[in-house]
């Protein structure tokens, strides 16, 4: 166990010589390296950090943006349903007025069409009860239904009181006492009936004859807005009346089962 | 048989003679060195590293890591001294399985040295740190009864250092020797594995060591 100080002293400077060249070599380089990492990976941290904040606000803002838009978009929808409904009440009264409209133009129309059908079925029964009861008097009875008709005439005439005579009198003074009849009437009739007018009038009484379309199958003498006569239209007026109230039940049923 | 690499002089020049210490110190730090340079040449501070690269600062930050627990300060001024120690050392021990290579470390004067400069260099950080004055009323702590107490202290210790690790190298490098000649081959390589280890204790414990002296005639309070 000896010491050569010589080499003592050549170790420890060799030893020295060492930690010089390996603090420059080794620990400098690496703990610089370690730093420089360590430096970047801070500096990268906080640049995460700092655009995590941004990110945050960012995203705070989107949803500002968007809570934004949604109410937006709830209000835009309100209204639009509002309008909507306006619109809808509109049409709906437009719709309900046009249909009230339609249905009275059809009520309207039904009425006339059913007035037209009752004149026509006036007409048809007045004509064919003429037609009858021409046939059936003149086979029947051999007799004319103008003659008859003209005799009634007569006899109501001569049946009446003494102040409708004078009020016939006095209409007739200024104007010709007419005759209206739904058919021609012959000579033979006329001349009957004008002495029967003179007989109950007076003979001064001026006397003309007319054919009418608007007498159903009647005869009537008129003076001054005053008639006298005998015709089918009060019988026919009574039929229009219950043929118009029949049509006005089958309407009213068929309306009832239209409309439960 | 050879006791010291002293004893194994290969070049002399009046009394100035090159002996297998030096030279296999020499060896060590040449390695040392040019390891540390090539590793070191493109050192990356990217988040990828090289293994080379990985492997150092592992082992600095380790030391690092290491100077920090045992003086509870930043490792920085004492990193250099301290993990110098122990590359030097650890690297000693571990060539020493290179036939031909002689381990400085089992040279009594090549401990010394480490010793002494461990011995200068603990009041020079001392007096660094504290200053002169502050430096020196450790002596004198708890009474100045104690100066000679602790100034032998001071050298006794430094000698253990030596001793210690001297005794450990040279002692299992005398043991390879020895059983070399007994038993060939099998059983010397398991004693030069132990020896591995047993190297690397010592660099480790010379090493701490010197850190806790240091560390002691640094800190403000207490002691060791």
């Amino acid at each position: 166990m000896t010491i050569d100080w010589l080499t003592v002293g050549a170790q420890a400077l060799n030893f020295l010589v060492l930690v010089w060249l390996l603090k420059r070599f080794l620990y400098g380089r690496v703990v610089r390296a370690m730093d420089r990492r360590e430096a970047a990976i801070a500096e990268r941290i906080r640049a995460a950090d700092a655009r995590m904040v941004e990110a945050e606000a960012e995203a705070r803002r989107h949803r500002e943006a968007r809570e934004g838009l949604e109410a937006q978009r709830e209000r835009l929808l309100k209204r639009a349903r509002e309008e909507a409904d306006d619109l809808r009440r509109t049409l709906d009264d437009e719709v309900r007025g046009e249909l009230a409209e339609a249905r009275a133009r059809w009520r309207a129309e039904l009425e006339r069409e059913q007035a037209v059908f009752l004149q026509d079925v006036r007409r048809q029964v007045a004509t064919h009860f003429e037609t009858l009861a021409r046939r059936a008097l003149a086979e029947l009875a051999d007799a004319e239904l103008e003659a008859q008709m003209a005799r009634v005439l007569i006899e109501r005439l001569g049946r009446l009181d003494p102040e409708r005579k004078d009020d016939l009198a006095r209409r007739a003074s200024g104007e010709p006492l007419l005759v209206r009849s739904a058919f021609e009437l012959p000579v033979a009739v006329r001349r009957a009936l004008t002495a029967a007018i003179h007989d109950a009038v007076g003979k001064e009484v001026a006397v003309t004859y007319e054919r009418t379309d608007e007498l159903a199958c009647g005869l009537e003498l008129r003076a001054g807005g005053q008639s006298l006569g005998w015709s089918l239209d009060g019988h026919l007026d009574a039929l229009e009346r219950r043929l118009a109230e029949g049509l006005a039940r089958v309407a009213g049923g068929g309306r009832g089962d239209a409309h439960p | 048989m050879r006791i010291s690499p002293d004893q194994l002089v290969l070049w002399a020049w009046g009394p100035v003679q090159l002996n297998a210490t030096i030279v296999c110190t020499w060896t060590v730090m040449l390695v040392l060195v040019l390891g540390s340079h090539l590793a070191t040449r493109r050192l990356s501070t990217a988040t990828r590293l090289t293994r080379w690269q990985n492997l150092l600062e592992v082992l600095v930050s380790g030391m690092r890591e290491q100077i920090r627990e045992v003086s509870q300060q930043d490792p920085g001024k004492y990193l250099p001294f301290v993990g110098t120690l122990f590359l030097f050392i650890a690297a000693s021990n571990v060539l020493a399985v290179v036939p031909g290579f002689t381990a400085p470390t089992a040279s009594l004067s090549t401990t010394t040295a480490l010793a002494l400069c461990v011995l200068v260099a603990v009041p020079l950080y001392g007096i660094v740190e504290r200053g002169l004055g502050g430096y020196l009323a450790v002596y004198v702590k708890p009474t100045v009864f104690m100066l000679p107490f602790n100034i032998l202290g001071e050298l006794s210790r430094t000698l253990a250092l030596a001793v210690r690790l001297y005794g450990n190298v040279m002692s299992g490098t005398v043991i390879a020797g020895i059983l070399l000649s007994l038993v060939p081959f099998f059983f010397p390589v398991v004693l030069q594995l132990l020896g591995l280890l047993t190297g690397l204790i010592q660099a480790y414990i010379f090493a701490v060591l010197a850190m806790v002296y240091i560390a002691s005639a640094t800190r403000t309070h207490g002691g060791h």
